[in-house]
């Protein structure tokens, strides 16, 4: 057993079931999945015509998002279509984010051959889920590229043989939408897990005052990813949807 | 590349998982959460334009109602106004009739009495004539006695 700030850069394995992987970061999406799809199954049980706080709330967030959304795509049809995927990354990875501080969460483990193993890390801690993720909202902007324009059409956006600047530009086009899968995965890894590093490093220096502001802040940086992710992928949507010759 | 992977613990297995996972929550919540929500915006909006729509029509038919009363009240005082406006006719035409008439009366009524004052005067007269007459028997008599 070591002393000290220990700082895992991959999610600990606990144990395995049938050769299948249990680590503790898939631990907790599990639980939080289960907090959500039981809190949504609640809440869809007790929704009413004349809405109470909760729902008035909620109600209101689904409003703005289609309404934000439709603004951004200029179209209602492709708001409600995307909608679900954006509404349930910001969710998703928001309550991951915030439940990621609560208590229990990282501190809470057992000792495993003189190391310790906590029980709950947050997903998004975790390139394996953040990965996930990316390679979710790449897959779905590169489809819906298609699908909107054809094969040819979206391809047309990267291999351009009309000229030499078109060429270079889809070249360039092409690295960077592939550069979104890293962008994204490590974007939301890296921001949290150094929030969490850090309040890790500040507990060891003030245990008792000095984490709790630092926690405060990172529970906003967590909001503010989950945000990020979801709204980069719906700009790119609209990026792969626009048209390559109305584009400029 | 494997390295990089192996360094953060990127196992394909665990990645799949995660897209499961991920998977589950938009499949659950699409159903428990985002369906029923906007269901329950639009009934709502549904709910509210038949509303608009049905107060409308209840503000014309109060508009409605409102012109007609107006309307039947209006008549109503014409009416009125016409029957005053008789009666008061007919009350004029009756006392014309009621002056007339004790006009009328009255004449007679006058008329009567000088003709009996004339009858009267006339009598007298006759009277005071025969009087006169017996009076001149009675001094022929006189003076026929005398000479007799």
């Amino acid at each position: 057993m070591h002393s000290g700030i220990s700082v895992v850069l991959k999610a600990e394995q606990l144990g395995s079931v049938f050769n299948f992987p249990i680590t503790n970061s898939l631990l907790m999406a599990w639980l939080v999945m289960a907090f959500l799809i039981a809190g949504a199954y609640f809440f869809s049980k007790s929704l009413k015509m004349i809405p109470g706080k909760l729902q008035a709330g909620i109600e209101w967030a689904f409003e703005g998002a289609i309404a934000y959304m439709t603004e951004v795509l200029e179209s209602e049809v492709l708001a409600r279509r995307f909608f679900p995927l954006v509404a349930t990354i910001f969710i998703f990875v928001a309550f991951i984010n915030e439940i990621e501080f609560f208590p229990g969460v990282g501190s809470l483990g057992f000792f495993h051959a003189s190391e310790f193993l906590p029980v709950l890390r947050a997903p998004t801690t975790d390139l394996n889920f953040t990965l996930a993720l990316a390679m979710i909202s790449f897959f779905t902007i590169e489809i819906t590229g298609i699908a909107t324009l054809g094969f040819f059409k979206y391809a047309g956006k990267y291999v351009n043989l009309t000229s030499t600047i078109g060429f270079v530009v889809g070249l360039i086009e092409l690295m960077s939408n592939l550069g979104r899968l890293i962008s994204f995965s490590f974007r939301l890894f890296g921001n949290i897990f150094a929030g969490e590093v850090m309040v890790l490093v500040a507990g060891y220096f003030l245990p008792y005052v000095l984490p709790a502001p630092l926690m405060g802040f990172e529970m906003f940086i967590g909001l503010v990813q989950a945000l990020v992710f979801a709204m980069l992928t719906l700009f790119f949507i609209k990026l792969a949807i626009v048209d390559p010759h109305e584009a400029h | 590349m494997s390295e990089l992977f192996s360094a953060f613990g990127v196992n394909w297995t665990l990645l799949g998982a995660q897209a499961v996972n991920f998977a589950i929550v938009l499949v659950a919540l699409w159903y428990f959460l985002y369906k029923p929500v906007l269901a329950t915006l639009a009934k709502r909006q549904e709910y509210v334009a038949k509303s608009v729509e049905e107060a409308k029509q209840v503000e014309a038919l109060f508009a409605r109602a409102d012109g007609e009363a107006e309307a039947r009240v209006r008549a109503a005082d014409a009416e009125a106004e016409e029957i005053v406006a008789t009666a008061r006719e007919l009350a004029t035409t009756e006392k014309t009739r009621l002056v007339k008439e004790a006009e009328a009366r009255a004449a007679a009524v006058a008329h009567d009495a000088s003709a009996r004052a004339a009858e009267t005067i006339e009598r007298a007269r006759r009277e005071s004539d025969r009087d006169v007459a017996r009076l001149a028997v009675l001094a022929a008599e006189k003076v026929l006695k005398e000479n007799d």
